[in-house]
């Protein structure tokens, strides 16, 4: 896959890609962008357009790695990147899956076993809930707060993203019964949707934040 | 439909053979087949899926058998091998019963198999998954069934391939829906 730079067009990257939009969104840019590129998109809105570019790119490419990322970009705006990613996670991804589920069990009946999946879900989102919680507790504070030491960085997401991707697999292989065929396609999709951000989200995690975290616990 | 896969059993004694086969009940559900020779054997050997071979037919047929070496168990008369020499398979006829288990288990585990069905699982795969489902960590699933932390997590291996199920509890929800537990 072609790396965006700061010449590429903004609004042709999210045509292309629109998982981009939550994420452009977290970096403060909102829908509206006009046809200017990505250096001049940025400028205007006071984003560092080398950390929008490596989150953009890692998001989207599981090859790509960002350059000297613990020597470029601040703890502040990833820890605030990260923020709204978990925010949007627990204010709209989370609660829309609820209301989805909510609606197709209502809907379909007891002939089925959507209600053993649901439990199934309702156990992965304990566990998101959970690091949700763990970063804004500890981790966030003690990276804004240089707290040094051993910092800890859960695993529990790769957990959940397994998680996700077998409750997607029990919907495709083991849904069984009778049920509104509407309503379950909701259900797939935001847990669909949910499960790539997550999966795109770790990488970042994983090649942005993790670098800045062992540059600090090695100076 | 594929054929079904098969082991065929090489060069050991008529008692050696019924002891393998006898071991091989337990982990493996498909077809068996014994030869007395590698003569007898060849005009099937494209039909085998492994192979558990005494050594000398292993050393007279090393050209067959290297380039399989994942697929060959060698069972040996010399009594200090360690089960693995230089990427081979060997287990000995001098060890103790459960050291033999366990080695044949974890030959069976490992073996890159082709499935007739996503889904089959060996009797010891099910074993594994219904203690997996039951909360036990991987130490005491190793315990339980007498084999090697190393052999439950090749099981495991084998389960998430086999299912396309990556995680515990994804696998306890399978074995709940499918009767397991």
């Amino acid at each position: 896959m072609a790396l965006y730079n700061r010449e590429s067009r903004l609004s042709e990257a999210i045509m292309s890609h629109p998982s981009l939009i939550p994420v452009v969104n977290r970096l403060g840019i909102r829908l509206g962008v006009g046809d200017g590129n990505i250096g001049e998109v940025c400028s205007g809105c006071g984003i560092d357009s080398d950390f929008f570019l490596s989150v953009i790119n890692t998001f989207l490419d599981e090859e790509y790695f960002p350059a000297n990322a613990s020597g470029t970009f601040s703890i502040a705006k990833t820890v605030d990147y990260l923020r709204k990613t978990n925010n949007f996670y627990l204010m709209v991804q989370l609660p829309n899956i609820d209301r989805h589920f909510a609606s197709l069990i209502e809907r379909s009946g007891v002939d089925n076993n959507i209600e053993l999946l649901r439990k199934f879900y309702q156990d992965m989102r304990s566990q998101l809930t959970e690091c949700l919680r763990h970063d804004e507790e500890v981790l966030f504070p003690a990276l804004v707060d240089g707290v040094s030491g051993k910092i800890e960085f859960t695993s529990g997401y790769y957990e959940v993203e397994e998680k996700l991707h077998d409750l997607l697999y029990f919907f495709v292989e083991h849904l069984t019964g009778k049920y509104d065929l509407n309503l379950c396609t909701a259900v797939v999709t935001a847990v669909f949707s949910l499960e790539k951000d997550i999966c795109q989200n770790n990488r970042i995690r994983n090649r942005i934040l993790l670098p800045i975290i062992e540059s600090l616990q090695t100076s | 439909m594929s054929e079904k896969r098969c082991i065929s059993i090489i060069g050991l004694s008529p008692l050696k053979s019924w002891g393998m086969r006898a071991l091989l009940r337990e982990s493996w559900r498909e077809k068996v087949e014994s030869f007395s020779t590698f003569k007898e054997f060849f005009p099937y050997a494209e039909k085998m899926h492994a192979f558990i071979v005494s050594a000398d037919v292993y050393a007279c047929n090393i050209d067959f058998f290297l380039p399989k070496r994942q697929k060959t168990l060698m069972v040996s008369k010399t009594a200090d091998y360690k089960g693995e020499v230089a990427g081979l398979n060997i287990v000995s006829d001098h060890w103790d019963l459960p050291e033999i288990k366990e080695k044949v288990d974890q030959f069976l585990s490992g073996i890159d198999y082709i499935p007739e069905s996503k889904g089959e699982l060996s009797s010891r795969e099910t074993e594994v998954l219904r203690l997996i489902a039951s909360g036990k960590i991987n130490k005491e699933i190793a315990d339980a069934l007498c084999i090697s932390v190393n052999t439950v997590i090749t099981h495991r291996k084998n389960l998430s391939s086999k299912l396309g199920i990556k995680s515990a509890s994804g696998l306890s929800l399978y074995a709940m829906m499918n009767g397991i537990i």
